[in-house]
């Protein structure tokens, strides 16, 4: 059961795509856009919905006070729904790409240094949803999400921006 | 028809020119703004379920010297992990650790009765076992006094602490 619900999301994601592809011209670049900020806004909403698990969550790391985490706690989540939908409107794109990229930068770092740390914790990127995940597992993930901003980035500084993007 | 053309694009690309150093950044500045709005609501609406000062709230902590007031009218619960409570622990603690939670928890049930307060230590106080396992045991175990109240505490400095004041 545990299994059925990220494979039901996943086809489901697959089935969208693939009808945008056939009713839409929809560029390759488009398609990272809506997945990476799908990804942000789904990780940003289960968060949002247990802003105390998620303080306990960054508590986890060692490596900020209490009242700095559940602060924190309340306001990242939010920050990740924003620039999420910023990436899939291209609304603020740049802006929420550059906020995207830094966080996921500094959430792999943290992640690395509890886990060099002896640190056993869960990271509770995804809620619960990704309490049994590995630490390679998250590790893979945020590299793979990284290289996914950072490549929206250079798309962007190149000159070949998204068109309407703001 | 051409010049007008000209004159309407022209001023647009100067314009992301102008804005290729700075303009992330504001967009940015703008992100980080508008997702304060909804935060503070949710701090406002959570601002009673939250405790903003520690990560425990202070009725759920007891001091060594408190807990060992209570006497007989407390169990004491060791949350580390199996080797660590092999080498040491508070006398007549139960061990009930997360790792083998479904096993240990049958376990101790029996030996708890509604009367009877539950102080649960970890190592240290930055260990944050103490605090997940008092959690599960008020949530799955729906441990509470005769009056409905909480009975499970956290060792405010764990084992370190009880360590120092039996020295």
């Amino acid at each position: 059961m545990k299994i059925f619900w990220p494979v039901f999301a996943t086809i489901l994601a697959a089935v969208a795509v693939i009808a945008l592809i056939a009713t839409r011209k929809i560029t390759f670049w488009r398609i990272v856009d809506l997945i990476v900020g799908g990804i942000f806004i789904y990780a940003g909403v289960v968060k949002a919905l247990d802003p105390i698990q998620f303080g306990i969550d960054i508590d986890n790391y060692k490596t900020l006070p209490w009242f700095i985490s559940v602060r924190l706690a309340f306001y990242l989540p939010w920050l990740e729904i924003f620039c999420g939908l910023a990436l899939i409107f291209r609304f603020l794109y740049r802006g929420g790409l550059s906020i995207l990229a830094a966080l996921t930068a500094v959430f792999i770092v943290a992640t690395i240094a509890a886990k060099v740390r002896g640190l056993d914790i869960t990271c509770g990127c995804f809620g619960h949803a990704s309490k049994n995940w590995s630490f390679s597992t998250h590790l893979a993930l945020d590299l793979a999400i990284l290289v996914a901003l950072v490549a929206l980035s250079f798309r962007v500084a190149s000159g070949n921006r998204p068109q309407n993007a703001v | 028809m051409r010049w007008r053309l000209r004159r309407r694009t022209r001023p647009v690309q100067r314009n992301n020119e102008i804005f290729v150093s700075g303009h992330w950044l504001r967009q940015a500045a703008v992100l980080v703004l508008f997702a304060l709005v909804p935060a503070i609501g949710e701090a406002i609406y959570f601002r009673d379920k939250v405790s903003w000062q520690s990560p425990i709230p202070a009725s759920e902590l007891v001091t060594v010297d408190q807990a060992r007031a209570w006497g007989d009218s407390s169990i004491w619960v060791d949350a580390r992990p199996d080797e660590e409570f092999a080498r040491g622990h508070v006398t007549g603690a139960v061990s009930l650790n997360e790792d083998r939670w479904n096993e240990l928890l049958p376990q101790f049930l029996p030996k708890w009765s509604p009367d009877k307060k539950v102080v649960v230590y970890c190592s240290a106080q930055s260990c944050n076992v103490a605090r997940e396992v008092a959690k599960r045991l008020r949530d799955e175990a729906q441990l509470k006094d005769g009056e409905g109240k909480n009975c499970v505490f956290v060792l405010q400095g764990g084992w370190e602490e009880w360590l120092k004041k039996n020295r």
